[in-house]
């Protein structure tokens, strides 16, 4: 390649006057320009793969195109290297600059396959990321039991709290001057008949959780505070919620009903919030590192955190839209509830068991 | 990492294996709030032309409808942004309008946990203010308090720090750039036709190619290739005699030679300064000459 550039330049400091519209002889050019004539051939190449790969994917390039592609790549980051030296036409040196981050992009950042990634979160990442979580979880499931013992004993001393915890379109008639008989019939109740209101009615609820779900989490990062508070208020609702029932003697059916769809539900709340305090925990205890550092390396386990929230969340309002409605028997209730929770509890407990061993070594061998 | 500024752009340098560093210019805050502008126009369009569709076609019961509506609106908040991102590696669509891409700030491969991070901050950071600004009306002065401060201090983040990343790219370790868009213009030395009618030789002394340096030849340069449509052409004349006139140019420059006369200077210019630079005399600019430099 350097050829061209350690070859010496005999010709004396002058113009060359002759019609540079007429192609010059080989010789009468730049020594750059001659440099720029040899090369641009491979660099047009180049910026024909980069093209299609930018546009379609590397795998839409063919196995000679790959290794063209690879090729192409090198000669052009030396051509870039050599340029910057010999070259002062910046047309030349843009081009190469530009050509050469987008060959890179192209070259080192390829995409990931969407396929074998969905498979390897759910049967190893997830699970470890929250046997890694033990302290984060422990906050979350505090906020939300704490919010549930406050509301229920803050209750019992005052049904007046009940207002000022659950906002009026969620208790909807269900308030403390409501008759016993009313309240059964919102938990046995059938007012749903059709499929269709409770698909729509499941999306609804869906679509409401996961968002609170994401606040909850996304809060976290200022300081974990406002995903704790969050956290605490939805206790603080489900502590009155319950205690106005159980004042009238439902305990056992509200338990049953809340049973069924909300181990799912509420736990999933708990592990965004979870999700949140970890953010907030890197923030506030960022340990040796800096904390925009900590930030980074805890934003791994927590976004899985989340990303399971989403999940329980989506099965949590099937059920909600269907089973509840569907299931009548108490009994059964609690039985459904209280079996999908320990099948969450099984997955996130033991799956992804064997890989988490060698990934602890290796960790262990590469960190200080 | 290098961390360089040119051209008033903000440059993210990186230093592939091959051991030539390349850099890349962070998007400017126009472009992003562009960019996710379009994206929000183009998301809720969608919706609305949606609604608009089944409305007037009738073609699914109410209930079905409610409910594919909520998926979707719920779709075109967070889930769009991570699937666009995921599919078109870090660009959605309003992104490749705008011709900026979200890269790994380490230079290496965009991760689907850092696309899924920076994406989810963007529930506290976009949608949650912009909600809270638009129900502002119904607010006690707490509450307007709160709105403005997180407001401000979500804006504040971008502008803050040097690479102009929002809380989610922190996060995430991520940032934007200008998707680089290449075009290879001709090589001056060897496009530019005589535009003398007689074709007029002009020599250079070695003094008269000391004056200027690499800034003023690629400043000409710029000069000397076809101007952008809408601008006006540059005024040859004088900038030939403004030439001429610092660099002591004693032969006679007819008029109407001007262009002639550039084209060979900036030849001349380019081979000496290029003759230079392989003995290792790099010469910025003019004030290359000038004591302590």
């Amino acid at each position: 390649m350097t050829d061209a550039v350690a070859e010496q330049d005999k010709r004396r400091t002058g113009s060359s006057p002759d019609s540079p519209a007429a192609p010059a002889p080989q010789g009468e050019l730049l020594r750059s320009a001659r440099f720029r004539v040899e090369r641009e051939g491979h660099w047009r190449r180049l910026d024909e793969l980069v093209v299609r790969a930018e546009k379609a994917g590397p795998a839409s390039l063919s196995y000679d195109e790959t290794r063209e592609l690879a090729t192409t790549y090198r000669q052009a980051m030396n051509s870039l290297s050599v340029a910057r030296d010999i070259s002062l036409d910046r047309a030349l040196l843009d081009y190469l600059e530009t050509l050469c981050a987008r060959a890179y992009l192209v070259v080192y950042a390829p995409q990931e396959s969407i396929g074998g990634l969905t498979g390897r979160l759910l049967s190893i990442g997830i699970p470890q990321a929250v046997r890694r979580s033990a302290l984060p979880l422990l906050i979350g499931f505090l906020a939300m039991v704490l919010g549930a013992v406050a509301g229920y004993v803050l209750f019992t001393g005052d049904p007046g709290w009940f207002y000022t915890f659950v906002p009026p379109d969620l208790a909807d008639m269900r308030t403390p001057e409501a008759s016993v008989d009313y309240l059964r019939s919102t938990i046995y109740g059938n007012d749903f008949d059709a499929a269709e209101t409770l698909a729509a009615f499941s999306s609804y609820l869906f679509s409401h959780n996961t968002r609170i779900a994401i606040l909850i989490f996304s809060l976290g990062i200022f300081l974990a505070l406002p995903s704790f508070a969050l956290t605490f208020y939805n206790g603080l609702v489900l502590g009155a919620f319950f205690g106005m029932f159980a004042v009238k003697g439902l305990g056992y059916d509200v338990f049953a009903w809340l049973s069924i769809h909300g181990v799912t539900e509420l736990a999933a709340i708990c592990i965004a919030c979870a999700g949140g305090a970890r953010l907030g925990l890197a923030v506030l205890l960022p340990g040796q590192r800096t904390r925009r550092d900590a930030l980074r390396e805890q934003a791994h386990d927590a976004v899985k955190l989340v990303i399971l929230a989403a999940l329980m969340l989506v099965a949590a309002a099937f059920i909600e839209g269907f089973l509840r409605q569907l299931v009548q028997d108490p009994k059964m209730r609690l039985a459904i509830g209280w079996g999908i929770g320990a099948l969450w509890l099984a997955w996130l407990l033991l799956a992804g068991r064997s890989d988490e061993k060698q990934a602890n070594e290796a960790r262990g061998g590469s960190a200080p | 990492m290098s961390r360089r500024v040119r051209d008033r752009k903000r440059l993210e340098g990186y230093l592939p294996p091959e051991g030539v560093p390349i850099s890349f210019s962070i998007a400017s805050i126009g472009a992003r709030f562009g960019a996710q502008v379009l994206d929000i126009a183009l998301t809720y369009g969608f919706i609305i032309l949606l609604v608009y569709a089944m409305v007037t076609t009738g073609a699914l019961p109410i209930e079905a409808m409610f409910a594919l509506i909520m998926l979707c609106v719920f779709l075109i908040r967070v889930p769009y942004y991570i699937l666009a991102e995921l599919v078109w590696n870090g660009r959605t669509v309003g992104k490749r309008i705008v011709g900026i891409r979200v890269i790994n700030a380490e230079g290496r491969r965009l991760t689907p946990h850092q696309i899924v991070a920076r994406n989810l901050m963007k529930e506290v950071e976009l949608f949650t203010p912009v909600t809270m600004v638009f129900t502002v009306d119904a607010m006690s002065g707490l509450g307007v308090l709160l709105t403005l401060v997180w407001v401000l201090a979500v804006l504040i983040v971008p502008l803050a720090n040097r690479r102009r990343q929002r809380l989610g790219d922190m996060v995430a370790g991520t940032i934007v750039v200008d998707n680089p868009r290449n075009v290879l213009l001709p090589d001056l030395a060897l496009s530019l036709p005589a535009q003398g009618s007689v074709p007029h030789v002009f020599d250079f002394l070695p003094a008269h190619l000391d004056i200027y340096g690499r800034f003023e030849l690629q400043t000409l340069e710029k000069v000397l290739r076809d101007p952008v449509r809408g601008e006006e052409p540059p005024d040859f004349g004088q900038i030939s005699r403004t030439i001429i006139r610092k660099i002591g140019y004693a032969d006679p420059v007819r008029p109407g030679q001007e262009r002639a006369f550039l084209n060979a200077f900036y030849r001349a210019q380019r081979e000496h300064l290029e003759t230079l630079r392989l003995f290792g005399n790099r010469r910025e600019d003019k004030f290359h000459s000038a004591p302590g430099s």
